[in-house]
C-alpha cells in the first residue's frame, strides 16, 4: 500500500501545495478559490481529493503535497468516518506539522457533541492542530483560506521564522486531553 | 540547518511551553467553546462549587435498561390518559425562582388574566370566538422519581365559549416535569429556585408563547428549544428495541434525510423481532448488569446501517436521522416527542429530563 510521503519529490521554487481532502466534496471548492486569490506572493497550488490513497495514475505529475488539511463536516457522521479511514494512508512524516484538521459548523446546535469531541480526541492523540471553520460566510472562507495560508507557509518551509513541527505543537497541547472525559 | 529562535509571540492558549510539560496537567481551565448555543459562563461562576460546570462535560455513556413501569399504580390513569393523546413540543426551562406548588390556583388566575389581556392588546393574532379563557394548573404527582425531583406540573387552557351552553374545550396543554435529574445539580440550587427542566406543550404557537412569556415574567426563568441529536435519537431506539421482550414495539421505524440533490428521504422500518435478536446479540441480557453503554448503541444502529447499505449501497451515516418511532413513542429530531405508551415512560422522560439539563445554559 503507497502511502504519501512528503519528502519524496524535490520541492519547487517558492511554491506551496496543499492537498484538501473532503468527502462532500462542498467546501473544498470554495476554500480553494479563497486560498488561491488570497496569495499573491508566492506561488499555491492547491489539490483536491474526496479520500485517500489518491489514484496512482497520477502519482508521477503530482507535485510535493507540504500540507494535507482534512476538512470534516460535523453534521454527518459518515465525513468524520472517511476522514479517519484516510488518514492510515498518510506517511509517517505528515504528522510532523504538515496535517491539520478543518472543522465545519461546529456550532450548530443539532450536532450531537460526542463528534466534535471524536475528532478533537483523534488530531490530539496524533499532535494535530484543529481549525474551525464557518463555511456559510465570504468573511469566514476568506479567515479560514488565511488560516490554512498561514500554516501552509511554515509547513512549506517559506516562512523564515519557523519550522513545521515546533510552530504547530504551539497550536496543539503535547498531553492527551484527558479532561474531556468525566471527572 | 540555522538554529531558529523560539517564536514566543505565538503563545496561543498553551499555558505551558514545550519545553517542561507537566506530566499530569493541572485543571486550571475549562474551556466550554464545543456545539453550545449558548456563549461562555462569565467568570463569576468559577468561584461557585464546580456543581454548576459539571452538567456540560458529564455526557452519560451508560444508562440503565429501560424499566417497565406499570405507572397507573403510582398516577392517576386520566392524568397518565391527558399525556399519551398528544404529540408534544418539547423546551429546556432555566430553574424557576419562587415556584410554589400549592399556589397553584393563583397562577391558573393569573395566567388566565393574562392570556386574556394579551388577547384584548392585539397580540394574539388568531381571530377566534373565544371569549375567555379558563386556566388550570394541576399537579400530576408519582412521576417524579427522586425526592430531589419536583413534582410535575400540568397546565391545561380551555376556552370559555361566547354561550355558555357549549362545555369548555381545552385548547392548549403543557406540562413541566423533571424526572430523575442530576442529583447534584438539583442539591446545588439556591433554596428559591425549583427545576422543572422539561416543559411539553401542545397546542397553537400563540398561546404556547403566552404561557411562555408568563412563566418568564413571573418565575424570572428563561425557555429554549429543545432539539432532539442523533445520539439521543439512537439511544431511544436501543432502549425501545431492548423493551420488545417485554412489551411488543411492532415496529422500529427509523427516518432518515440525505443531503443529496434532490434530498432523499427514507423510511426504514424494521420488523421488530430482527432489530430485537440484534440488539441482544449486542447487549446479552445480564440481569446483573443492567446498563447500557454508549458504544453498544453504535454498534447497534452500526448494523443497521450496514444492512442498509449492502442493499442499496447508500451510506446513512452521511445523512441526518430525523425520527424515530415504534408503538411505545415517537421522537423527531426537531423536538417533537409522542408517548405511544404508559409503560415505558419512565425512561423516555429520564431520557429527556437529562438532555434538556444539558442544554440549558446554566
Amino acid at each position: 500500500m503507497a502511502l504519501l510521503t512528503p519528502y519524496s519529490k524535490i520541492p519547487e521554487l517558492n511554491t506551496a501545495t496543499v492537498l484538501l481532502v473532503e468527502n462532500e466534496e462542498q467546501f473544498q471548492s470554495r476554500l480553494a478559490d479563497a486560498i488561491v486569490q488570497q496569495e499573491k506572493d508566492i506561488n499555491v497550488n492547491v489539490r483536491l481529493a474526496r479520500k485517500l490513497p489518491l489514484p496512482v495514475e497520477n502519482s508521477e505529475t503530482r507535485p510535493r503535497i507540504d500540507l494535507v488539511v482534512f476538512i470534516v463536516n460535523l453534521l454527518s457522521e459518515r465525513s468524520l468516518q472517511a476522514a479517519e479511514s484516510s488518514l492510515s494512508h498518510l506517511g509517517p512524516d505528515y504528522f510532523l506539522g504538515k496535517l491539520c484538521f478543518l472543522v465545519t459548523d461546529a456550532r450548530c446546535g443539532a450536532v450531537p457533541q460526542e463528534r466534535l469531541l471524536s475528532v478533537r480526541r483523534l488530531a490530539a492523540s496524533h499532535h494535530c492542530p484543529v481549525i474551525y471553520a464557518e463555511h456559510q460566510t465570504e468573511d469566514g472562507i476568506t479567515m479560514t483560506a488565511m488560516r490554512v495560508l498561514t500554516i501552509l507557509k511554515v509547513s512549506a518551509g517559506l516562512s523564515p521564522v519557523a519550522t513545521t513541527a515546533l510552530y504547530l505543537s504551539t497550536f496543539t497541547r503535547c498531553t492527551f486531553p484527558s479532561d474531556f472525559d468525566e471527572d | 540547518m540555522a538554529t531558529v529562535k523560539w517564536p514566543h509571540f505565538f503563545h496561543f492558549s498553551a499555558p505551558h511551553s514545550v519545553v517542561n510539560t507537566p506530566a499530569h496537567r493541572p485543571d486550571t481551565r475549562r474551556s466550554k467553546s464545543y456545539g453550545r448555543s449558548c456563549v461562555e459562563p462569565p467568570s463569576l461562576f468559577w468561584q461557585t462549587p464546580g456543581h454548576l460546570t459539571t452538567l456540560g462535560h458529564r455526557i452519560p455513556t451508560s444508562r440503565r435498561a429501560a424499566k417497565s413501569h406499570n405507572i397507573t399504580t403510582k398516577v392517576d390513569p386520566e392524568q397518565v390518559a391527558l399525556l399519551i393523546k398528544n404529540e408534544w413540543k418539547l423546551s429546556h426551562v432555566t430553574p424557576l425562582y419562587r415556584f410554589r406548588h400549592t399556589q397553584l390556583k393563583l397562577y391558573s388566575k393569573h395566567l388566565a388574566a393574562f392570556i386574556i389581556a394579551e388577547k384584548q392588546q392585539g397580540v394574539a393574532v388568531e381571530v377566534g370566538v373565544e371569549a375567555g379563557f379558563k386556566v388550570t394548573f394541576s399537579a400530576v404527582l408519582g412521576i417524579a422519581e427522586t425526592k430531589e425531583d419536583a413534582e410535575t406540573v400540568f397546565i391545561q387552557v380551555h376556552s370559555k365559549p361566547l354561550f355558555s351552553a357549549d362545555t369548555p374545550k381545552a385548547v392548549w396543554r403543557g406540562w413541566l416535569t423533571c424526572v430523575n435529574g442530576d442529583p447534584e445539580y438539583l442539591r446545588s440550587l439556591p433554596p428559591d429556585f425549583v427545576s422543572l427542566p422539561l416543559f411539553c406543550s401542545s397546542g397553537p404557537e400563540y398561546l404556547t408563547a403566552l404561557v411562555k412569556s408568563w412563566f418568564e415574567r413571573t418565575f424570572d426563568c428563561s425557555f429554549g428549544s429543545l432539539y432532539l441529536n442523533s445520539t439521543m435519537l439512537n439511544w431511544l431506539a436501543a432502549l425501545w428495541t431492548g423493551c420488545h421482550p417485554t412489551s411488543n414495539i411492532r415496529y422500529l421505524k427509523l427516518a432518515w434525510n440525505m443531503p443529496s440533490q434532490p434530498p432523499l428521504d427514507i423510511a426504514y422500518t424494521v420488523n421488530p423481532q430482527d432489530a430485537w435478536e440484534l440488539w441482544n446479540s449486542i447487549h446479552t441480557e445480564d440481569s446483573t448488569d443492567d446498563r447500557i453503554n454508549i458504544e453498544e448503541v453504535q454498534l447497534f444502529m452500526n448494523g443497521l446501517e450496514i444492512h442498509f447499505f449492502r442493499h442499496f449501497k447508500i451510506y446513512l451515516s452521511a445523512g441526518t436521522l430525523t425520527k424515530v418511532s415504534t408503538a411505545l413513542g415517537s421522537a423527531h429530531h426537531d423536538g417533537k416527542i409522542k408517548i405511544g405508551s404508559s409503560d415505558y415512560i419512565t425512561t423516555l422522560l429520564t431520557l429527556l429530563t437529562e438532555c434538556a439539563l444539558m442544554k440549558t445554559p446554566v
